[in-house]
């Protein structure tokens, strides 16, 4: 049996491990933070409670404490005028799953849960993955850079670090299985002047530290000829050839898609709001959709683990949001250059990020970004103005780049945990639960190793009261379906004479075709929205945005899913999209 | 040759079956060339089928028609003229094949056919501006429909696109569906504009939003969308003369729809792929008096070279462009002698941006004024050569107003040897150009 690879070494048991004593904590905080300030050592985390005067000083208040020693930081300051945020269940409500029983929940569609149910589909188990959306993928897994990070920048000994660098080696053979094109470009991490070119020494043995696959120096000769297109300032780079990219939300919906053709059940617009627990395990789960028993539970609820973890009684941490910023150039812009590129400056050495920089996208556009903020809404994406000024600045990293190519823009938040590393690890209050939360950047190039931890640990917890065996019948090949656009003329013709409906162009500015839609619609995760289809096919990602192909794909979503068309969704439960036929009736 | 993949020959392929595609196969065809008009959709008409609105064809057929009227009676004459048909194809791509012709990729549910031609004319329409870019922060709800989305919702596929609508920007569509909606028992806001003047015609403010109490209101702008998963309301705020939301004006709307009017955008993406150069003013193909783009052999006409509000002009475009089109298939490349024409001070644009003095044919000059010019103004054309204007044609009109596409008729004989041909507006106040 696989066993956890990861031993912890950055996180103590308990405040009794040389922690900061209490009244000292006490007394820094409120010197910083004011006197609105209580602490509690709630089973060996730090709670953080009473009120400070701003979201910034919470914040800050949380990663101070994050250094006194303690296991966690639980931090429930209020600040004026922001309410704690509630966790909004869909509307629907019917008892689809009640009765059920299943060897293991895994909570959140995100890429770490269907990473977790694709894993723990190898042995003879039945499972559930549970999203409250319509979709997997729909908050931070697509939302993010789609860059399979290298290792280097994770601070060494961390679990990030550790994580990062075997998912990167492991995302190579994922995405062979599943049909997820990846592409390792490399990243090419320009040095802005002599002084930063000079760190390369030290830059090499962190990397060496972490483990990275790889990574060279680069003289600015050598920069030139490679990318004559990077900013003249350049002082040659640090080049690190394992980085590569690929399209976050597509390599979400195809491990779901693995997960469920090897029997995973996945079940959408369903959300946890609760555990029923006994003697010290989940006995549980309770859902808007009925409630189930399951012997073990996997949290993954990305922006909302923490909730989930207290409605388990084990909140030991607490999450705070950091939302991060993205353009999208027009795909024109792909061929300008050939790896990812960045060229940080000294002062981002401080933020609690990589900076970003320009990642080519497999499909040939370029993303700029991300940026970092700390602003309360774990689920709000709005974008300020004032962060696309900041993102400007990258473009000058690309001489041939300018504001012109920007297509759109989207923002996401990452869960970040005060002590700013990933969480993957059993309860240590709850018998049958496992954590894997606070997952934050790198955690789209970590998921397939945090999932073969997880998996592990959910095993032993299994064993405790089943024999688990591997599956014979395990596949982990998924067909992906075909992309007639980027098929050669003759293949195209093949397949239109096979299906006719290949050669029906719906979306006319993506190029693509009814049979295209039908296959989104036909795979083995139960999606009908727009938005489902839009992310798998591309249709209405366009330079019309839908404007043409909204009532076609609408109308096949109706015939496929045998509905009327007024029960076609955009973007799942209550998103409606007309409210019923009108008096004239239509077909002019 | 493998399955599916077929090739054909012509000389003249029509791109989209819209009354300018209609009109250009048609005129075509009677020049005696084979002619294949090609169409994504499943029926000819282009945006017509959608517009149950009357007032098409008065230029035309000197009758008020409806859209689907209008589009029947292109359809009957492009029947009743032997050009061939193939509907559901789009064309992925196009290439130039040696000196003399284009070789099309077509992809239909019949499966692939390369088509060659002598000549191409693209007919192509145009697209609506979407403006998400704008306000539109975060996630998008359902319930954002661009005009011309809820003009197809209501009267192809029989539905309603909300209860409770906002309307963003004042173009035609826009106001023509504030008018249907209304009909339909929805309830209009209010029409929002960001300009200090209305971008569709009077005609269509007069009837579509005073006779049935819409209030319009200009320099006033959607600033933000409410609602997750539908729209719940959207702000609106005034704003100064650069477009910027004036702070403490905001005011919060319930609504259920927004729908964008705020522009349509000629679409040329395949011409453009076959090296034709647009007009930064029009965003379509610069063309010549026979609708003959820069790129030889590549002809363009109706909403696809700059966006006509009136379905005559783009019949009479798609008529120039298809004649043009047959003579340059069957006589093979004809020298051309492009002189340029330019629209001078108070205009947006004039079209055609060139005028080939070695053809035949003369035509018209359309433009629009880049305000109104309520005293109305004397607009004519001169040849230049060196520093002298030599007048060729002149026109006074009662009033100028951008959204009003103007002709100026051309004389049957121009001048050879001039530099150039300048548009010029004198207005009758006798006041400067302060747009
Ligand atoms: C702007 C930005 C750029 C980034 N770039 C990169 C990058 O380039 N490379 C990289 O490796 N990482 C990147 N990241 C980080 C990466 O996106 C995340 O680490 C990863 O997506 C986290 O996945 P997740 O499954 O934990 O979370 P999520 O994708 O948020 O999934 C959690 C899911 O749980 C569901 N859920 C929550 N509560 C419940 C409940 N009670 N019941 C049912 N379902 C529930 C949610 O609806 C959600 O779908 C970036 C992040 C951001 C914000
Ligand atoms: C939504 C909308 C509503 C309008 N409403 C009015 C109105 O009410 N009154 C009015 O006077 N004017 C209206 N107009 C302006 C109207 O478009 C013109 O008057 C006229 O119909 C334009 O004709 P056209 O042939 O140039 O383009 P269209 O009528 O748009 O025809 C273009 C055709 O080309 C096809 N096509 C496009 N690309 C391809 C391709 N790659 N391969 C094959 N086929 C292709 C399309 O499917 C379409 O059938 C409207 C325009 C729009 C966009």
């Amino acid at each position: 049996m696989a066993k956890p690879r990861h031993v912890d070494k950055t996180r103590g048991s308990g405040a009794e491990t040389g922690a900061l004593p209490l009244a000292k904590a006490l007394d820094k905080l409120r010197k910083a933070y004011g006197t609105g300030i209580e602490l509690r050592d709630d089973r060996g985390s730090l709670a953080l409670e009473g009120a400070v005067a701003t979201w910034r000083d919470k914040i800050d208040a949380g990663w101070a404490a994050a250094r006194f020693g303690y296991r966690g930081v639980v931090n429930d300051l209020a600040v004026p005028g922001l309410e704690p945020e509630r966790l909004e269940p869909p509307g629907i409500k019917d008892c689809s799953l009640d009765g059920l029983a299943v060897d293991v929940a895994v909570i959140g569609g995100g890429v770490i849960g269907a990473s977790v149910a694709r894993e723990l589909a190898r042995w003879n188990l039945s499972i559930i993955l549970i999203e409250k959306e319509y979709d997997v993928a729909v908050h931070t897994s697509g939302r993010n850079d789609g860059m399979i990070h290298d290792g280097f920048a994770a601070k060494p000994g961390t679990k990030k670090a550790w994580y990062n660098v075997r998912g990167n080696r492991l995302w190579g053979s994922w995405a062979r299985e599943l049909g997820v094109d990846f592409k390792r470009q490399g990243s090419l991490v320009l040095f802005r002047g002599r002084t930063s070119a000079a760190a390369y020494p030290l830059m090499a043995s962190r990397a060496k530290e972490n483990g990275v696959d790889g990574w060279e120096y680069w003289s600015r000769s050598r920069v030139r000829a490679e990318e004559p297109n990077a900013s003249p300032g350049q002082h040659g780079g640090f080049f690190l050839p394992s980085a590569g990219s690929l399209s976050p939300y597509k390599a979400t919906v195809a491990i779901a898609e693995n997960a469920a053709a090897n029997g995973v059940r996945v079940s959408f617009d369903t959300c946890v709001l609760g555990f029923d627990l006994e003697s010290e395990s989940i006995a549980a789960v309770r859902t808007n959709r009925g409630t189930f028993r399951a012997r073990a539970v996997v949290n993954a609820a990305g922006n909302w683990a923490d909730a989930v973890a207290g409605m388990a009684g084990d909140r030991f941490f607490s999450l705070h949001q950091r939302r991060g910023s993205d353009l999208i150039l027009d795909v024109t812009t792909g061929v300008t250059q050939k790896h990812i590129m960045s060229m940080p400056s000294l002062f981002q050495a401080r933020e609690k990020t990589k900076g970003g920089g320009l990642v080519l996208t497999p499909e040939g556009n370029i993303l700029v970004g991300p940026t970092a903020r700390e602003l309360p809404g774990r689920e709000d994406y709005a974008t300020a103005p004032e962060e696309i000024r900041e993102l400007e600045r990258h473009l000058k990293v690309n001489v041939r780049l300018s504001l012109s190519h920007v297509i759109t823009y989207f923002a996401g938040v990452r869960p970040c945990t005060y002590e700013e590393d990933f969480i993957v690890e059993p309860s240590q209050r709850v018998r049958n639960l496992v954590h894997a939360a606070g997952i934050q950047s790198p955690g789209l190039a970590s998921a397939p190793a945090i999932a073969e931890d997880v998996s592990a640990m959910v095993v032993r917890v299994l064993e405790r009261s089943m024999a688990v065996r591997p599956r014979a019948d395990w596949k982990p090949h998924r067909l992906a379906p075909p992309e007639l656009r980027r098929l050669p003329l003759e293949e195209r013709a093949r397949l239109i004479a096979a299906n006719p409906r290949y050669g029906r162009i719906v979306c006319r500015c993506e190029e693509i075709s009814e049979g295209e839609v039908r296959n989104a619609l036909r795979s083995t995760l139960p999606v009908s929205s727009l938005d489902a289809v839009k992310r798998r096919t591309r249709a209405g990602m366009g330079r019309c945005h839908g404007g043409f192909c909204t009532p076609r794909v609408m109308e096949i979503v109706a015939s496929e899913t045998g509905t009327g068309l007024c029960d076609v969704l955009k973007k799942g439960e209550g998103s409606w999209m007309c409210a019923g036929p009108s008096k004239s009736g239509g077909r002019s | 040759m493998s399955v599916g993949l077929q090739s054909m020959e012509t000389d003249v392929v029509v791109l989209g079956a819209g009354p300018a595609g209609l009109a250009a196969a048609v005129s075509a065809r009677s020049a005696g060339a084979r002619v294949l008009l090609v169409e994504r959709e499943d029926r000819v008409g282009g945006i017509l089928k959608q517009c149950v609105h009357d007032g098409f064809g008065l230029e035309k057929f000197r009758e008020r028609l409806t859209g689907p009227e209008y589009a029947l009676r292109e359809a009957d004459a492009f029947r009743a003229s032997g050009a061939s048909l193939l509907t559901e194809a789009y064309v992925t791509s196009a290439t130039r094949s040696g000196d003399s012709s284009f070789l099309l990729d077509c992809v239909s549910p019949r499966g692939v056919a390369q088509v060659r031609a002598r000549a191409l004319v693209m007919a192509t329409g145009c697209r609506e501006r979407t403006d998400r870019q704008v306000f539109i922060h975060g996630d998008r709800p359902a319930g954002i429909f661009t005009a011309g989305l809820a003009q197809y919702m209501v009267n192809v596929q029989g539905l309603l696109p909300g209860r409770r609508a906002v309307i963003l920007g004042s173009g035609d569509i826009g106001l023509i569906m504030a008018r249907r909606l209304t009909l339909e028992g929805v309830k209009v806001e209010g029409v929002y504009e960001i300009k200090s003047e209305p971008s569709g015609l009077a005609r269509n403010v007069r009837q579509c939003l005073e006779d049935f109490g819409i209030p319009l209101y200009l320099s006033t702008t959607v600033t933000s969308v409410r609602g997750r998963r539908r729209v719940e309301g959207v702000t609106v705020a005034a704003v100064d003369g650069r477009s910027r939301p004036i702070p403490g004006t905001e005011r919060e709307l319930a609504c259920d729809t927004l729908i964008l009017s705020v522009g349509l955008i000629p679409e040329n993406e395949l011409a453009v792929s076959l090296g034709v150069p647009l007009d930064g003013a029009t965003r379509g193909p610069r063309v010549d008096q026979n609708m003959h783009t820069l790129a030889d052999g590549v002809f363009a006409c109706g909403n696809a070279v700059h966006v006509n509000d009136l379905a005559d002009y783009v019949s009479e475009s798609g008529r120039v462009a298809g004649g043009a089109a047959a003579a340059w298939a069957l006589g093979g490349p004809q020298a051309r002698d492009l002189t340029p024409l330019r629209a001078g001070p108070g205009f947006l644009y004039a079209v055609p941006q060139f005028v080939d003095v070695l053809s035949g044919e003369r035509g018209s000059v359309f433009f629009r004024s880049n305000a109104t010019v309520a005293a109305g103004a004397r607009v004519s054309l001169g040849a230049m050569k060196d520093d002298d204007r030599r007048e060729l044609a002149a026109k006074t009109y009662p009033v100028l107003r951008p959204p009003e596409l103007e002709r100026l008729v051309l004389p049957p004989e121009l001048p050879s040897g001039a530099d150039s041909y300048i548009l010029d507006m004198e207005r009758m106040d006798g006041g400067g150009n302060d747009a």
